[in-house]
């Protein structure tokens, strides 16, 4: 076995968590929090819950919420002018990937400087960043946890991955309560993109036994849980979720993901597409055109999907795929790109920019530019 | 730049990369500000040497004039180790508002380095500062601060006077000693003219008819006139004298009247109908001083009384020149008049060298502090008791001396 390694944030998680956020701010030396968010955590109440836990700490804040899904580059050199300038410490993001991955970029200017652009790729940040604390509102992107900052570069319409483990935050608190105010199509597109990187990582190229065992769990855990927790808002159900999630995150964060994302994240780039609601479309397609390359993980997946431990790998990847279609299809979210995308003229400028996301990497199965075209065709 | 953004397997895996901490960077932090802080602890040092080495009294006012810091020259000359926060005029005046020459408060009104004299009670002595305020520009702070310095010149001024009295003195001796040459051949020649002719009004006597009488007393009043010249002549020969002529027991008595007979004239001259009152005490001891300076004191006194009877414009007031012992063999001399007075502002002032009410061409102003400097030297005191309108007092208390 190869060398790996496995590296996750101090998580809090549980119920209620919430309250801990300022003392964790004050351990990290905060004295004026910067607080990022978004218009609909402004809406639904929790950015002024977070802003009332850091008055009774007695932290002054300051607050940046001009973040959209999708986090454009000049919304982050925005906000780490406003950081700096107002001679803030300690970042605080609260939100689904969209405020944190902005959250991230802010922490990477405000401690190394120059464009956000300046650090794509893999290991170029050189400096620390300032100390961020993440509180996560969707059971499904993982960044609270993860290496991985996803930027929207404008200009060149594409997202940008920056890979550190200094982006990995220093503490994540989890608490499940936020999920109960989440739309019921959030939640599935959470799910799901939670689900997306636990099938993913599992059979990454650079999988390891500490990520495999969470990937896999995650999968068990949104599988049993997901339906139950859309229909009757269960909070057990949703605690449930937001587990899956985390360990989706620890396992993805370290073994990396596969072509699926490499496209989502192309797809996001050109047109603003939400993350969560690409994977019901693409997960069936990516899973088939990697089957060959590990069909027994595959089939170890199909296994805890169709919920029967002895069905041999081949025959259990096939009806792992086929169940989970027609799982998302159930779930009344669109399961064919058309439903998304009405034209498919621009399938190969897609396939073209995937192949370069370093998501792609990791991915079993060689992905050229042919085979990703080949896998937009079939999910059309 | 593809090649640049597009990562490896191994990158994320990153084995060789972790989570960038802030220790190697706070350790570089502290060494620099150790540096750094030795460094500034270095400039303050050199600093506070630099600002101990001035003499002057330092200080920094706040707007209100309250005391911020001082230096130690401030502690040792005032006595003072607890001055910041009280208000700078309750240190040096005991006053409850600020004073109105204040050179700080006009610093903070023009921005500008004002200079200003005064003279401060300290530690029972009357000591003159020189006084320089200038505005502290510090752009980081909102509140405006002052720099004071005030540099003790009562010894300069001193011996300003001093030399300026030295100075008319040798003035004054050249004169009398001209004028004594010059009166004293013709006074010896009419004198003698005169003891001839009451010589031979003897002899004529027994010749001439009746009118003799009359001669007789026309020689006679001849004769003590001239004697009365000649002791005027010595007295301006007195004050001829260098300043220091030596200690010797003195009748402040005999100072007094040697001194009236000086201004008898001056008091003819201007008109005026004074009423001079002596009331000179029979007990009066001896004490040890410098007889011509004493003079030099009573005359200056004096003077200063009939122009303060004179600026009444009454042209009529009273001058009492009264004398007694002091407690333990001194003597005192007191001076008092029914003149204009002092007014309350310038009392402080009265003894400083060069200050004067007197319009320009009447005085230049170091009769009292040539006064002061005088009696100081006889380690007495002199008191000054004024009501503008009423009249003034002087009060001159000299020790008996004896043994020094």
């Amino acid at each position: 076995m190869n060398v790996t390694k496995f590296a996750i944030p101090e998580i809090i998680f549980g119920r209620g968590s919430m309250v801990h956020v300022g003392q964790c701010a004050r351990r990290l030396g905060a004295r004026r929090v910067f607080l990022v968010s978004d218009e609909g955590l402004e809406k639904s109440g929790w950015v002024e819950r977070v802003q009332t836990i850091l008055e009774a700490e007695s932290l002054e804040w300051v607050y940046y919420g001009d973040v959209n899904s999708n986090p454009r580059d000049w919304q982050v050199s925005h906000g780490a002018k406003l950081y700096l300038e107002t001679g803030a410490d300690v970042i605080l993001a609260i939100g689904g990937g969209s405020p944190i991955d902005a959250a991230k970029g802010i922490a990477i200017l405000a401690g190394n400087g120059g464009s956000i652009a300046d650090y794509e790729g893999a290991n170029r940040i050189e400096r620390p960043l300032p100390p961020t604390i993440f509180l996560p509102t969707t059971a499904g992107s993982g960044s609270d946890i993860s290496q991985f900052c996803i930027i929207t570069d404008v200009e060149r319409q594409l997202k940008m991955s920056i890979i550190s483990r200094s982006l990995v935050p220093n503490i994540s608190i989890i608490d499940p309560l936020i999920l109960l105010t989440k739309s019921q199509e959030l939640i599935i597109a959470s799910a799901i993109d939670a689900l997306a990187h636990a099938v993913e990582s599992y059979v990454s190229r650079i999988a390891s036994p500490f990520t495999e065992i969470q990937a896999l769990r995650a999968i068990e855990l949104i599988m049993r849980n997901l339906r139950h927790a859309v229909e009757d808002r269960d909070l057990d159900a949703l605690e449930q979720l937001s587990i899956a999630s985390t360990a989706a995150g620890m396992s993805f964060s370290n073994a990396g993901l596969g072509a699926g994302h490499a496209l989502a994240h192309s797809l996001g780039g050109m047109f603003d597409i939400l993350h969560g609601l690409v994977h019901p479309i693409l997960l069936p397609a990516v899973m088939r055109f990697n089957t060959p390359a590990c069909q027994e993980k595959m089939g170890a997946i199909g296994r805890l999907v169709v919920g029967r431990a002895d069905m041999p790998s081949r025959l259990a990847a096939e009806a792992g795929i086929e169940v989970l279609r027609e799982y998302f299809a159930d779930l009344g979210v669109p399961v064919r790109l058309r439903d998304i995308l009405p034209d498919r003229s621009p399938l190969a400028q897609l396939a073209g920019a995937s192949a370069g996301d370093a998501c792609n990497l990791t991915n079993p199965r060689q992905a050229d530019v042919e085979s990703l075209l080949g896998i937009c065709e079939e999910a059309w | 730049m593809v090649s640049r953004v597009r990562p490896s397997v191994e990158d994320l895996i990153g084995i060789e990369h972790c989570k960038l901490g802030f220790y190697q960077e706070l350790r570089q932090k502290l060494v620099e500000l150790q540096v750094a802080n030795l460094e500034s602890e270095e400039r303050r040092r050199e600093i506070a040497a630099i600002l101990d080495g001035i003499t002057d009294i330092m200080m920094v006012l706040s707007e209100d004039l309250r005391i911020m810091s001082v230096n130690h020259v401030f502690e040792e000359v005032m006595g003072i180790d607890d001055a910041q926060g009280r208000y700078c005029y309750e240190v040096f005046r005991q006053e409850q508002r600020p004073c109105p020459e204040c050179p700080a408060h006009r610093s903070f009104v023009t921005g500008d380095v004002c200079r200003e004299t005064a003279i401060f009670r300290v530690g029972g002595r009357n000591r003159q500062f020189e006084m320089v305020a200038s505005p502290i520009n510090d752009q980081g702070k909102d509140e405006r601060r002052i720099l004071i310095f005030k540099r003790d010149v009562t010894m300069e001024k001193e011996y300003q006077a001093k030399f300026y009295q030295a100075e008319k003195m040798a003035t004054v001796g050249m004169l009398a000693a001209g004028v004594a040459h010059e009166v004293n051949n013709p006074l010896a020649s009419i004198s003698g003219f005169a003891e001839g002719i009451k010589r031979r009004l003897g002899r004529l006597e027994a010749t001439a008819g009746p009118d003799l009488d009359d001669i007789h007393d026309y020689v006679d009043t001849i004769l003590k006139e001239c004697s009365r010249c000649r002791d005027i002549v010595h007295t301006l020969l007195t004050f001829s004298r260098p300043v220091s002529s030596g200690f010797r027991p003195v009748s402040l008595n005999a100072v007094v009247e040697d001194t009236l007979k000086l201004l008898r004239s001056h008091i003819k001259q201007k008109n005026l109908r004074l009423n001079m009152v002596l009331e000179l005490s029979d007990e009066l001891p001896l004490i040890y001083g410098d007889e011509p300076q004493l003079k030099q004191v009573l005359l200056n006194l004096l003077i200063n009384a009939i122009d303060a009877v004179d600026q009444t414009g009454a042209g009529q007031g009273v001058i009492t020149i009264r004398t007694y012992p002091e407690a333990e063999e001194g003597a005192g001399l007191v001076v008092s008049d029914t003149g204009c007075g002092i007014p309350k502002e310038n009392l402080d002032k009265l003894f400083e060298p060069f200050f004067t009410t007197k319009p320009v061409g009447k005085g230049i102003g170091i009769g009292l502090s040539t006064c002061y400097g005088i009696v100081s030297e006889h380690c007495g005191e002199i008191i000054v008791h004024s009501e503008s309108g009423r009249g003034s007092r002087f009060i001159v208390r000299l020790p008996s001396n004896q043994g020094s």
